[in-house]
């Protein structure tokens, strides 16, 4: 009988466990990049938009957004202890802990940093056992941890290829697999991919981009009494953290109910057959291959009514998410000076004008 | 011996930076331009002798492996033990004390990854070798470089509050008192003295520095600045704001003064600037003299009060004064050097693709440390029969595996496009044109381009080796056109191009010149008469033979119409040993095909 699995004693021993991390600087404080704190709110609304990728300057908070979205996030059921963060197993699991009393846990918002090995995310043979009872047994890694939350990558595009290779695999199929030294796993790993990184640092494979759901780019803010603001509050969460996130801790709750109302909701909403032609249209004009566009679209902007207390899409709703629906999915000219948002506004204009007429007549 | 901070001379504006940090570690760190033997770890070591006692000091050398940066499975005690024992890194030993790093542009792109994460969040997270783990890592990072050696990567210095540039030249009476200062020690009493008190003062203005002031216009100056100058991102307005508070608490004063945003200004927005101010100036000036000016865009939040105007002015322009030579040697502008180049990924089989694990002798290389222990763990049970050695884990030599990787380094294209002449503009755009198209159907591959025009006296890096299609296209659209060609300049800024992909381990390389071949400017200052053809030929031919033993590849583009070519670029892609397209109306789309290997 294999005992149940477990985190390894080096993460138990209260000796070793990380020291209180420093507290998140609070979502609902960060001043402005709206596209960016909307794309994100929105995947949480509705994971099957299938994540965000940020692109853009250094020093726009992009990672302190990510680290901030786990702060508003609602809390899920899970049976407690359950290494995969599962609600229900079926019996017999060897994974699943002996009884079935849930818990419940902050949704799980898990970092992947630079240098990971891929026995680490993957999860491997847990060293220990090997060592002291000459044993294999499996330790799960991070996407274990990630399950029914998100995964979080920043500079993704320092990370090796065949680990983002392996990421994608797993986010596609919601599973991940697990083949090597002589152990066969697999275990469900259905996560938000969440990616930032900084142009400069090197493009991104087109292939890579494809799979993230929505493309928010982020640029330095240039008007001063923003940035003025940025300065002010950065400055007062620095100097007391606690007093800080007291201070926005209504507005941080307001967020979290809005976001609690709008998963309930989002299921419900109804996308009108018009908005539905607009989307389609919009994606043809632009030339995007395959259907996944549409359907982000059509996920996102629905998503964005629920997330606003309205139980029916609109146009708007449509034009609001165009650009990061579909920016990184546009057919690429090396020649074209255009910058890609404009390109889907345009169209957006254009497909827009052509169903008011439609509608008139 | 070591000197103290008080002893050491010169270098004034990194000791200021530096007190700076120490009272205000919300700065984060400094990073000090300086050239080889200026003292730089001298004043490092001092620095932290200001510091209380037992303040940590940790060196990260330019060679740090990601193991020891990070930290992970100490191999010997862990096999040692039966439990895995863990070691600390670089970064997390530093924690509570001083980073020092020496070469922040040598350091390994991956060491720079987690010294940046390290920054932003200030904690270590190790995800490797089976282990997790979360270790405190917040430090003050002193970091020097030499320019000479190339640029630090920007993600980082970007995370650094302070940046001096490099110091003007050193006086003659102030290396008579360098050198006077080395000869004189051990210290005298005085220095001892003064280091007390300096340790004094830093503390007296870590207690004062929250309850210092600084007013909305000053903050608002100091934004307009960043702003000005054309500073990206959000972060140095914090460190501005951050560095003006810090030197008020030095000085004991309540209040922030114009001095203090001065500071500021040149310590953390002016090495931020990507933009040279000194052409607003005098339109501003203008604008004041003129009075319906004033009012240009009245609905325009973004516009300055005319009292703001003034501050910011008054900043700018003390800022300015001491610019070193040029905005361009400023390293965020710092894209078009004519030579240099990071050094930065050094470091060669171990990286890439961990493949697989093979039997091996660890010394020099990677243990794969699981392999290692599957391959001993069947046999515990013999050996511990045969030798009586209790639990631990018995591992022998032939059990050790070691880590092959496959490196995808890629293939470096180097570009070089004649920017002279009438035919300039076209080139330029059908160039940029092919290197966004490479760059982007190269991702799979790992390939980079570099990019170098010439025209008038000297050819310009424009590009570094980079993957970032746009660091290409900015770097292009920046570019003057016309004058004069000097193509050796050119071929010899491609060729030590070269040598520093091959030294940082990209085998392959493939330069591409975009000429008709005319050169017409020689390398070396034009003596009294101008240089004949013939001797300027025999330079391109030196330079070329040159490449071509190095083992470079080369196509050569040929882009003057047909009636006007006497066969120089033929005669040139001949001395390469490379290729001769002839494409005068050459379009992107074939010079990316030309350019890519069949």
């Amino acid at each position: 009988m294999p005992k149940p699995i477990v985190t390894s004693p080096a993460r138990q021993n209260g000796k070793l466990a990380p020291p209180a991390p420093m507290p998140n600087y609070p979502f609902t404080a960060i001043v402005g990049q709206e596209e960016m704190k909307l794309c994100l709110l929105l995947n949480v609304i509705d994971p099957r938009i299938g994540g965000v990728m940020i692109m853009g300057h250094r020093g726009t908070g992009k990672s302190t957004a990510v680290r901030a979205l786990a702060d508003v996030l609602p809390k899920i059921s899970r049976i407690a202890g359950d290494p995969f963060n599962r609600e229900v197993v079926e019996e017999g699991d060897p994974f699943a802990p002996p009884h079935r009393k849930h818990e419940r846990i902050p949704v799980p918002v898990v970092d992947l940093p630079l240098g990971a090995t891929e026995d680490r995310v993957c999860g491997t043979i847990d060293i220990e056992a090997a060592l002291t009872q000459g044993v294999k047994r499996f330790e799960p890694g991070l996407l274990a941890r990630a399950n029914r939350g998100f995964l979080y990558i920043d500079e993704v595009n320092l990370l090796d290829d065949h680990l983002v290779d392996v990421l994608l695999d797993v986010a596609a199929s919601g599973w991940n697999v697990v083949e090597r030294e002589g152990i066969s796993v697999r275990h469900p790993a259905r996560f938000v991919l969440v990616g930032s990184g900084n142009p400069e640092e090197g493009e991104l494979r087109p292939q890579l981009l494809d799979r993230f759901g929505l493309h928010a780019r982020i640029t330095t803010i240039t008007d001063v009494a923003q940035r003025m603001e940025i300065v002010r509050r950065r400055r007062a969460f620095d100097a007391d953290p606690l007093a800080f996130l007291a201070a926005w801790e209504p507005q941080q709750r307001a967020l979290r109910r809005r976001i609690v109302a709008a998963q309930k909701r989002v299921a419900h909403v109804e996308m009108p057959d018009d908005v539905l032609m607009c989307a389609a249209r919009l994606c043809m004009q632009l030339g995007v291959d395959g259907h996944r566009g549409e359907l982000t679209l059509a996920r996102a902007a629905c998503a964005l009514a629920a997330f606003e207390g309205r139980g029916r899409a609109t146009l708007d709703d449509l034009r609001r998410v165009a650009v990061p629906a579909l920016r990184h999915r546009l057919r690429r000219d090396p020649l074209e000076t255009t910058d890609a948002g404009e390109r889907v506004l345009q169209a957006m204009e254009k497909t827009l004008g052509a169903e008011a007429r439609s509608g008139s007549l | 011996m070591t000197l103290s901070f008080a002893e050491i001379v010169g270098m004034d504006v990194a000791k200021q930076a530096l007190l700076l940090l120490a009272v205000n570690p919300a700065l984060a760190g400094v990073a000090i331009a300086a050239p080889v033997g200026s003292g730089k770890s001298t004043l490092a070591r001092a620095f932290a002798a200001l510091l209380p006692a037992g303040t940590p000091f940790v060196e990260l050398p330019v060679g740090a492996t990601e193991d020891s940066v990070l930290g992970g499975l100490d191999l010997e005690a862990t096999l040692a033990t039966g439990r895995r024992v863990i070691a600390r890194g670089l970064l997390a030993r530093a924690h509570g004390g001083v980073l020092y790093a020496d070469g922040l542009n040598l350091l390994d792109e991956r060491a720079i990854a987690h010294l940046i994460s390290a920054l932003s969040d200030g904690v270590v997270r190790v995800e490797r070798d089976g282990l997790s783990e979360v270790h405190p890592a917040r430090f003050l990072l002193v970091g020097t470089y030499d320019p000479v050696e190339g640029e630090v990567r920007r993600g980082l210095l970007d995370r650094i509050g302070l940046i001096v540039p490099v110091p003007p030249q050193t006086g003659e009476r102030e290396r008579a008192e360098v050198v006077r200062r080395n000869l004189a020690h051990p210290p005298n009493g005085d220095a001892e003295d003064e280091t007390t008190m300096l340790r004094a003062m830093i503390a007296d203005a870590r207690e004062h520095l929250p309850t210092v002031h600084i007013a909305e216009e000053q903050m608002q100056a100091l934004v307009q600045t960043a702003l000005s100058l054309g500073v990206e991102g959000n972060r140095a307005d914090v460190f501005a704001v951050q560095a003006a508070l810090a030197k008020a608490a030095l000085d004991g004063r309540e209040a922030v003064d114009d001095d203090d945003l001065k500071l500021a200004v040149r310590l953390v927005l002016l090495p931020r600037a990507t933009r040279v101010p000194a052409q607003e100036a005098p339109e501003r000036r203008e604008r004041e003299t003129t009075p319906h000016a004033q009012g240009d865009q009245p609905g325009d939040p973004n516009a300055p009060n005319p009292a703001q105007a003034t501050l910011e002015e008054l900043l700018l322009e003390a800022a300015t004064v001491d610019l070193p030579a040029g905005l361009l040697d400023l390293p965020f502008a710092g894209k078009r050097r004519s030579h240099g180049g990071s050094r930065g990924a050094a470091l060669s089989s171990r990286r890439g693709r961990f493949v697989r694990a093979v039997a091996g002798d660890p010394r020099g290389q990677r243990i794969a440390l699981l392999p290692t222990l599957i391959a001993a763990a069947p046999w515990q049970k013999v050996r511990r029969a045969e030798r009586n050695v209790g639990a631990c884990l018995d591992v022998r030599r032939e059990d050790i595996r070691v880590k092959r990787f496959r490196d995808k380094a890629g293939t470096l294209y180097i570009f070089v496009v004649d920017a002279s002449g009438s035919m300039a503009i076209n080139r330029m755009r059908e160039a940029k044109g092919a290197v966004v198209r490479l760059l982007q159907d190269a991702y799979v591959h790992r390939d980079q381009v570099g990019l170098i025009a010439f025209r008038g006296q000297q050819a310009q890096v424009l590009l570094e080796p980079s993957q970032s299609v746009e660091r290409a296209k900015r770097a292009l659209d920046v570019l003057p056109t016309g004058g004069g060609t000097p193509l050796a300049s050119a071929l010899l800024a491609a060729w030590r191009m070269a040598q520093q992909a091959r030294a940082r381990g990209i085998a392959q390389v493939t330069l591409v010149l975009m000429t008709d071949g005319r050169g017409n400017v020689p390398l070396r200052a034009a003596p009294a008469a101008p240089p004949s053809r013939a001797e300027i030929q025999a330079e391109l031919q030196q330079i070329a033979t040159c490449i071509r033993a190095e083992g470079i590849q080369a196509v050569v583009i040929d882009t003057q119409v047909n009636y006007l070519s006497q066969g120089e670029a033929a005669r040139l892609a001949a001395w390469l040993g490379g290729r001769y397209v002839y494409l005068p109306n050459a379009k992107a789309a074939q010079i990316a095909m030309a350019v890519a290997p069949r």
